[in-house]
């Protein structure tokens, strides 16, 4: 017993010293290109979705891609929150490390950004989803997320009375309420509203951007009592809506679920060529991050807001889905010229949705920041 | 066996090996399987084909502010670590109050949600008069945590529930209620409340002057003086015995004339009030403005396996705590190094798994003293 205790310990003790002659690895300049560091909340970039967009972006801008990381570690990488109070030492962390550019997705990390930024003028941050820290150091980039749900809206309508559906009712599942949820909610409804103006809306908010056994168990109720289709906006929590949507779909059942921030097309698939999300709503945080790093490598970087629109290619719908048909997605296309032309205007919040007319009044939607 | 009635241990059985001490010391065992824990991560980093001397030159930033990789030294990052080691102390102790009185709390997480929203709340309205309003703001969240905690050990001793279930239950009670609570705060969105005062803050210039500015606050003396209470109440007083015996045996307590209901309501409040001031430690020493949960932050959670790993004892608990703070604080420093985040995760699994070798050591040397018995004391190792 002794002696195998001995045993293992020296074989550990070995191994621990092998290694330790080795270089570390650290961000080190192998090209003209700026290094970026992402930091993320609790999900990480596996999200599948908002996270997973802006690290996609950083992979493009510098040649690699999901499969294929070559460069991490050296030009870009990661670092993931696991609790909200790690937000303000992992910003002075990457701010210590040097990198050109420090990227943080989502509000949650606005109030942590603003503190740091102030302490570390000499580094450069970017943020996405947030216009309020203004500092001189940091690029705030937010996105038309209305116009792109309304294209996701538009479609599902169109599918909905494609498919010859009596009284279809749509729902939307959110995650936390706040104004930026809210463009998404209110941009869909119009969407749906500009084809089926009696169409019935639904909408449920998990308070949670994690939870998706919550969106699942919302999903089954909705579906059973006649729902179409479901568009998420929850980060992860909105996988639980797909997953319901494919387990529906693969017994037959005619339900849909609606992507959102990436083309979450493969994530719904449920047979051969099928899937269970009829379209996504794009949010393309990608272009957010590319256009971050353009600006930085080409010393432009501005302190500026950024808005993001269907114009700018920022937001747009996914017309991956074959069952979406050719006819729908001509309609949606011509739906998105419209909008980029300014001939249909998409209001952004709430309280001017409500003013349109049928719009519903008592949803759980907020414009309260 | 027949060789158990054969008589009291022989001379020989005195005979202490360097084995038989070890496996007496629970805090030699202790440190075995923390060791176990960072060799299967080492081996685990190597079949992943990164560099282990990463993981531990991460260890290194965290313990000593030291970066081997870039030659810089930064104090900040040991404050970090005691500032992430804090909570997860308090926790800790929260669990082997209530573990070392018999009973299982997994309602930390609770009770630190109850502390937290309740000092937040003091933090917003209380009198602004610098010294006395944290103190406040402390008060409130140790009665908050309490008050969680004392609920259940009533239900326990009353209505025999089980504190398990209970406990469980209000974790959740626990954060739907603070969330509500929180939002009826006029200003606050759906994830925060307007900024706090400064006199609301556990914020210590000299502590933040010593490590670069890190967040270390005046918190460190309440989890100091809370590891000196746990030792003097469980070892040393009167009460300690009571709630201790009532856990060895509820109904032999109540015959020798120890209040039953009143010793494990009293232990479930002392166990709730460790993690209520976790709670405001994490709220008025790590945030400037007050929190509506979008998740539970998982320190009560962890205190569990930091309460096992420390064997429920105040100095075990104390370092146990350290080690998971840094495993914690060492996490982004890791990932900044290209070694996985789950690594720590699985470290700190497997130290909570490994330590379940207490048992098997215990058990070999049982064994041990049977077969020196049978051979009737005679024969050397």
């Amino acid at each position: 017993m002794k002696r195998s205790v001995l045993a293992l310990l020296s074989i550990g003790l070995a191994l621990a010293a092998s290694s330790c002659g080795k270089p570390a690895a650290k961000p080190a300049e192998t090209s003209n290109l700026p290094t970026v560091r992402l930091l993320t909340d609790a999900t990480g970039i596996d999200d599948k979705s908002f996270n997973a967009a802006a690290w996609r972006g950083i992979l493009e801008f510098y040649g690699d891609s999901w499969e294929n990381q070559a460069k991490k570690g050296k030009s870009y990488d990661v670092v993931t929150a696991q609790t909200q109070d790690m937000y303000v030492p992992n910003l002075k962390q990457a701010s210590d490390e040097k990198y050109d550019l420090i990227v943080v997705t989502g509000f949650t990390w606005a109030d942590a950004l603003n503190e740091v930024a102030k302490q570390y003028p000499n580094q450069k941050y970017m943020i996405v989803d947030v216009d309020w820290v203004p500092n001189p150091n940091v690029m705030q980039v937010t996105f038309s997320e209305h116009e792109g749900s309304y294209l996701v809206g538009v479609a599902a309508a169109l599918k909905a009375k494609a498919d010859g559906i009596k009284d279809p009712k749509f729902g939307f599942i959110g995650g936390i309420p706040d104004p930026v949820i809210t463009k998404f909610e209110v941009g869909y409804i119009q969407g749906i509203k500009s084809i089926l103006p009696e169409a019935k809306i639904v909408d449920y908010y998990a308070n949670d951007w994690g939870k998706p056994e919550l969106a699942k168990a919302q999903a089954k109720n909705w579906y059973d009592s006649g729902v179409y289709a479901i568009f998420s906006a929850a980060g992860g929590t909105g996988n639980g809506t797909i997953a319901q949507a494919k387990e529906y779909r693969s017994q037959g059942k005619n339900v849909w679920a609606i992507g959102v921030d990436s083309d979450q097309f493969a994530d719904g698939v449920y047979a051969e060529g099928k899937s269970a999300v009829l379209t996504s709503m794009l949010k393309r945080v990608e272009t957010a991050s590319k256009y971050a790093l353009e600006a930085v490598k080409n010393k432009a970087f501005k302190a500026e807001v950024v808005v993001l629109d269907t114009k700018s290619e920022g937001v747009g719908f996914s017309d991956k889905n074959p069952e979406l048909g050719a006819d729908i997605v001509a309609q949606v296309n011509a739906a998105k010229d419209k909008i980029v032309k300014g001939e249909i205007k998409v209001v952004p919040t709430y309280a001017e949705a409500k003013a349109l007319p049928g719009f519903p009044q008592n949803l759980q939607a907020s414009d309260k920041q | 066996m027949a060789s158990d009635t054969t008589g009291k241990p022989q001379p020989a059985t005195l005979r202490v090996g360097a084995l038989d001490a070890f496996i007496a010391s629970d805090g030699a065992i202790s440190l075995l399987v923390v060791l176990l824990g960072f060799l299967c991560g080492t081996v685990l980093i190597l079949a992943v084909g990164r560099n282990p001397a990463n993981m531990y030159a991460a260890l290194l930033q965290t313990l000593t502010g030291f970066d081997i990789t870039r030659g810089t030294w930064n104090a900040r990052y040991i404050g970090e670590w005691l500032t992430a080691s804090m909570p997860l102390i308090l926790c800790g102790l929260s669990m082997g109050f209530a573990a070392r009185t018999g009973l299982f709390n997994i309602g930390a997480e609770g009770q630190y949600v109850m502390g937290l929203t309740a000092a937040q709340f003091v933090a917003l309205y209380g009198p602004r008069i610098s010294g006395l309003h944290w103190a406040l703001a402390l008060l409130a969240g140790l009665v908050a945590g309490a008050l969680w905690g004392a609920l259940v050990g009533w239900l326990k001793a009353r209505y025999s529930v089980s504190e398990v279930v209970a406990t469980i239950m209000l974790n959740y009670v626990a954060y739907f209620l603070s969330r509500f609570l929180t939002q009826l705060i006029p200003a606050a969105n759906t994830y925060r409340t307007p900024a706090y005062p400064e006199t609301a803050l556990l914020k210590n210039a000299l502590f933040e002057r010593l490590t670069n500015g890190s967040r270390l606050n005046t918190g460190l003396f309440v989890v100091a003086l809370c590891v000196l209470f746990y030792w003097f109440v469980i070892e040393r007083t009167k009460l300690g015995y009571e709630l201790r015996a009532t856990g060895f045996n509820k109904e032999a307590a109540r015959c020798s004339g120890i209040k039953v209901t009143r010793s494990i309501t009293a232990s479930m409040a002392i166990s709730g009030g460790f993690a209520g001031l976790a709670g405001v430690i994490v709220a008025l020493g790590s945030f400037g403005y007050g929190r509506v949960l979008g998740g539970l932050d998982n320190y009560g959670f962890n205190g569990i396996a930091v309460a096992l790993v420390g064997n429920s004892t105040a100095g075990g608990t104390l370092l146990s705590g350290l080690l998971f703070g840094m495993l914690a604080s060492a996490q982004p420093l890791m990932q900044s190094r290209q070694i996985p985040k789950e690594v720590t995760w699985i470290i700190s699994g497997l130290v909570v798994v490994f330590i379940s070798l207490r048992a098997g050591f215990r058990m070999i040397a049982e064994w041990r003293q049977k077969r020196i018995a049978e051979k009737g004391g005679t024969r050397d190792e």
